[in-house]
């Protein structure tokens, strides 16, 4: 059984078609990457997976049902920026959803409990390499242990979906090649099934086992919003490992002209 | 030679520039007080320190006859808890008003365009009304306040709870909060310290407010004191009382700011770069 | 900008701020420019009619000088900028001219007593029309003013102190909606506020000046030395004043109808306010009046009210550390005489007639 399926999806705003034609499954475990030029509907698809996008027509399932209008917890997700909570330390900002799930009146747990809470966070921020950070504050750490952060706090919930917004394009690119690392690894550990948008093609191929490009499918000049994106291109990485980078070039030629 | 921009002066300078307009203003008033007294001794206008600071300890020591208090700390006591009552119902009801309308649309449809009227009708321009509803009393002072600062109050929280970014909601929901822990823990705590430096703001008002409540009908109180005296011109009280009433508000403001400060680290990293 | 003009810019906005605050040395020699103020009240109202009706032009020019007549919305604060210097004369009343310019040191004069009150200040109680009710409440009022002088004359007049009450300052502006409220039931006020006061449920006027008249006075007071520098200032003023009481006297509708107006009201309305008011039309009773011993009695009583008030300046050591010279005699102190009843240009009009 596939976990996500699209039938075809389509997204308007009023008249101006964003995203139509998209029609694929996806099976558990794919790590699929997105790239596309700037305003080609990667977000908006991102965001109707997250559920803070309504479906204009279609259907988007997950394991067969549709998806909930709203954010949920068996849906991760890593933004660019403002993913962790400014006012929270790191470990609060792990703590923090044991503390949503497990005490709903007050959102926060004390004594024994807090304390196993504890444990189940420190594990998660080792696995990111932050348990020697756990009381600083957002705004005392750098930009990649900030997404260091923000995915240990997204899978704290164990979602089996990982959605990530361009999670390191504001990061030098030392750093980005540790995170990759970061990213890959705990998307092997843990089964994850991951949609991750990215502006960089070498960054979606290194990483994706499926890049999909995001472009209009016919261009009339006199009416540029008649026809929305869809997905132009589905590229299995994994089966041609040796193909990518050509391809990789290839599409970033068709990208650009 | 630098711009002008580019100047900055060193510290002893510094202080020495933030100490001159005081001192300019002290020369120009002792030397006007003077010229006043030489003419008129008795001149009640602009009295010389001296006599304000006589007259201060008078106020600050003897008790009155009539009612056994001394009139200063009974003026001083009376009137902050006034402020302290007012300001800290606007405070709580400013929190609670703004976070449901910060993160409630549905709440806020039709409660954001209510107090944004409300915000703008001139309190002491309802005076009888207040008078006719919470009488001459306490209560009258109390509400005067809160119905002058609260409404600016809840919409400045709001505003801010609508400037939080979108992404802390999502990822909060991502991590299963429901709308109740939504608010209390992403929005509530980074509310909180937005109330206090807006409260810092508002305190000027209050004060206002609370004087125009003094004057009007009361027994004691700093505000009433003042207006008082006003009648037969006694600025040898009046004067030191406005001073008084200055440092009042300078303490406070710096408390709030220290308090803030010291519970909200994270919310004071922008200015502490700045300065 | 070279140093020197700086210094020299900020020795010009110092000379500035100097002038605007320093003594205003209004009396010293003879000058041909005055400026006297007053505010709005029923027996003040006639120098409304005065000053539009080119009354006061007229005499000034008389006497080839110029004065200027000043309206001033807030009473306290037209007598504030006659003790501060900035003005020649202010209508006031006796206790006024005791404890604000006088006791501040500026040497006074009251040059007309236009009126007294006589009904014009009340005194009211929710519930009881006997005034030894007043006993145990609180009195809104407005503290240290006529109100509370008066206050303390009714109490007196049934044995009772102010140790008998407590008394609430209210500013005059609110009183009648202060009155409204249920947890008022006593205040001190006068007219025009006194009229409304009354008219509302349950209230009842339980003491008014009328039981103490020629005690509260309504006079046009002016410097001391200017007034002897310029005794045809003086004269000017008495002379417009008595023409317009001629007015008053004949009934001239025209004029009252300018007074009612300046006093936001209609003439019935004004007449009702002039019947709590004895005006002296007759400048001949006014110089009476002046030259009575019943004067220096009153002002000996309203020196000892504002003395045990504190309002003679903290450091008073005594009700008579002020001296108030009239006709008929001198109270308290001989070498500092600050307050004085000059009947001779009143007496100057009555024989001019």
């Amino acid at each position: 059984m596939s976990l996500v399926q699209a039938k075809g999806l389509e997204k308007h705003y009023g008249r101006d078609v964003v995203l139509e034609r998209l029609n694929f499954s996806v099976e558990p475990g794919e790590f699929v990457t997105i790239v596309g030029a700037s305003g080609c509907g990667k977000t908006t698809f991102l965001k109707m997976m997250l559920g803070t996008e309504s479906i204009t027509r279609g259907q988007l399932l997950v394991e067969d049902k549709p998806i909930p209008g709203e954010p949920g917890p068996d849906r991760g997700v890593v933004f660019q920026k403002y993913s962790v909570l400014p006012h929270l330390t790191v470990l609060g900002n792990t703590l923090i959803a044991e503390e949503l799930s497990r005490s709903k009146l007050l959102g926060k747990l004390f004594g024994s409990r807090r304390r196993q809470a504890r444990e189940a966070a420190l594990e998660r921020l080792t696995e990111v390499g932050l348990e020697n950070a756990l009381d600083k504050y957002p705004h005392e750490l750098s930009g990649g242990m900030q997404q260091r952060l923000a995915i240990a706090q997204a899978l704290m919930m164990r979602p089996r979906i990982l959605l990530l917004d361009e999670p390191f394009g504001a990061l030098d690119p030392g750093i980005r090649q540790d995170m990759h690392e970061l990213v890959t690894r705990l998307w092997r550990e843990q089964q994850l099934t991951i949609f991750m948008i990215t502006h960089d093609i070498d960054e979606a191929f290194a990483l994706g086992t499926r890049v999909w490009v995001f472009d209009k499918w016919r261009d009339d000049p006199h009416a540029p919003e008649a026809y929305g994106a869809t997905i132009t291109y589905d590229l299995d990485v994994e089966r041609n490992r040796e193909d990518a980078p050509s391809q990789a070039k290839q599409i970033e030629e068709d990208m650009h002209s | 030679m630098k711009r002008l921009i580019n100047l900055k002066p060193r510290r002893a300078a510094r202080v020495a520039l933030a100490l001159l307009p005081f001192l300019l203003i002290a020369f120009v008033y002792l030397g006007v007080s003077n010229a006043r007294h030489a003419e008129n001794p008795n001149d009640r206008l602009l009295p010389l320190p001296a006599q304000m600071a006589e007259t201060f300890a008078g106020m600050a020591t003897e008790a009155n006859v009539r009612t056994g208090s001394i009139p200063l700390w009974a003026d001083t006591a009376a009137s902050l808890q006034r402020l302290g009552i007012g300001v800290g119902i606007s405070a709580v009801a400013a929190l609670v008003f703004g976070l449901l309308s910060g993160g409630l649309p549905l709440f806020r449809a039709p409660f954001s365009p209510l107090i944004t009227v409300v915000s703008l009708i001139p309190p002491l321009a309802i005076l009888p009304i207040l008078f006719i509803a919470f009488g001459t009393g306490e209560m009258a002072k109390v509400v005067l306040i809160v119905v002058g600062i609260t409404p600016f109050l809840i919409r400045d929280l709001t505003g801010e709870a609508l400037r939080l970014p979108n992404e802390q909601r999502i990822k909060a929901q991502t991590l299963g909060a429901s709308s109740w822990q939504v608010m209390l823990r992403v929005l509530l705590p980074q509310l909180t310290p937005r109330l206090i430096s807006t409260t810092r703001l508002a305190l000027g008002s209050a004060w206002l407010f609370l004087i125009a409540a003094e004057a009007i009908a009361a027994q004691e109180g700093l505000g009433y004191r003042i207006f008082l005296v006003r009648r037969y011109l006694a600025m040898d009280v009046i004067l030191p009382y406005v001073a008084w009433i200055t440092l009042l508000a300078f303490v406070i403001d710096q408390a709030l700011l220290w308090i803030s400060r010291w519970s909200f680290p994270w919310y004071h990293v922008d200015e502490k770069a700045a300065s | 900008m070279p140093a020197r003009y700086r210094i020299a810019t900020l020795l010009a906005i110092v000379t500035m701020v100097f002038s605007a605050f320093a003594p205003v040395h209004a009396a010293e020699g003879s000058r041909d420019s005055f400026r006297v103020c007053w505010s709005i009240y029923a027996g003040w109202m006639p120098w409304a009619y005065a000053d539009k009706a080119g009354i006061v032009d007229k005499w000034a020019d008389k006497y080839d000088i110029d004065i200027e007549v000043v309206q001033i919305n807030d009473y306290i604060e037209s007598v504030n900028q006659y003790t501060s210097g900035n003005m020649d004369g202010c209508a006031m009343t006796n206790m006024d001219a005791l404890t604000i310019p006088a006791a501040s040191g500026v040497d006074s004069t009251a040059l007309l007593i236009n009126d007294y009150s006589d009904g014009n200040d009340g005194i009211v109680l929710k519930g009881s029309d006997d005034l030894t009710d007043i006993e145990g409440r609180r009195v809104n009022l407005v503290q240290f003013s006529v109100s509370h002088y008066f206050l303390a004359r009714a109490l007196d007049s049934v044995g009772l102190t102010e140790r008998d009450i407590e008394t609430v300052n209210t500013s005059d502006a609110d009183i009648v909606g202060v009155f409204a409220n249920d947890d008022v039931n006593a205040v001190a006020a006068w007219n025009p506020q006194l009229m409304s006061i009354d008219e509302m449920p349950d209230s009842h006027v339980v003491y008014t000046s009328k039981q103490i008249p020629r005690e509260i006075l309504d006079m046009m007071v002016v410097n001391t030395e200017t007034l002897k520098n310029n005794p045809d200032f003086g004269r000017a003023l008495a002379g417009a004043w008595y023409e317009v009481m001629d007015h008053i006297a004949k009934n001239d509708e025209e004029a009252l109808e300018i007074m009612a107006e300046a006093a936001g009201t209609d003439v019935a309305g004004y007449r009702e306010q002039l019947d709590a008011t004895h005006l002296y039309t007759d400048p001949a009773e006014a110089a009476e009046l002046m030259n009575d011993d019943e004067l220096l009695e009153t002002m000996q009583r309203v020196a000892e009210f504002s003395f045990k008030h504190g309002l003679l300046g903290q450091g008073a050591p005594s009700p008579d550390v002020i001296g108030i010279e009239t006709p008929a005699g001198t109270y308290g102190s001989d070498s500092n005489v600050k307050l004085r009843f000059e009947p001779r240009y009143t007496e100057e009009v009555a024989e001019n007639r």
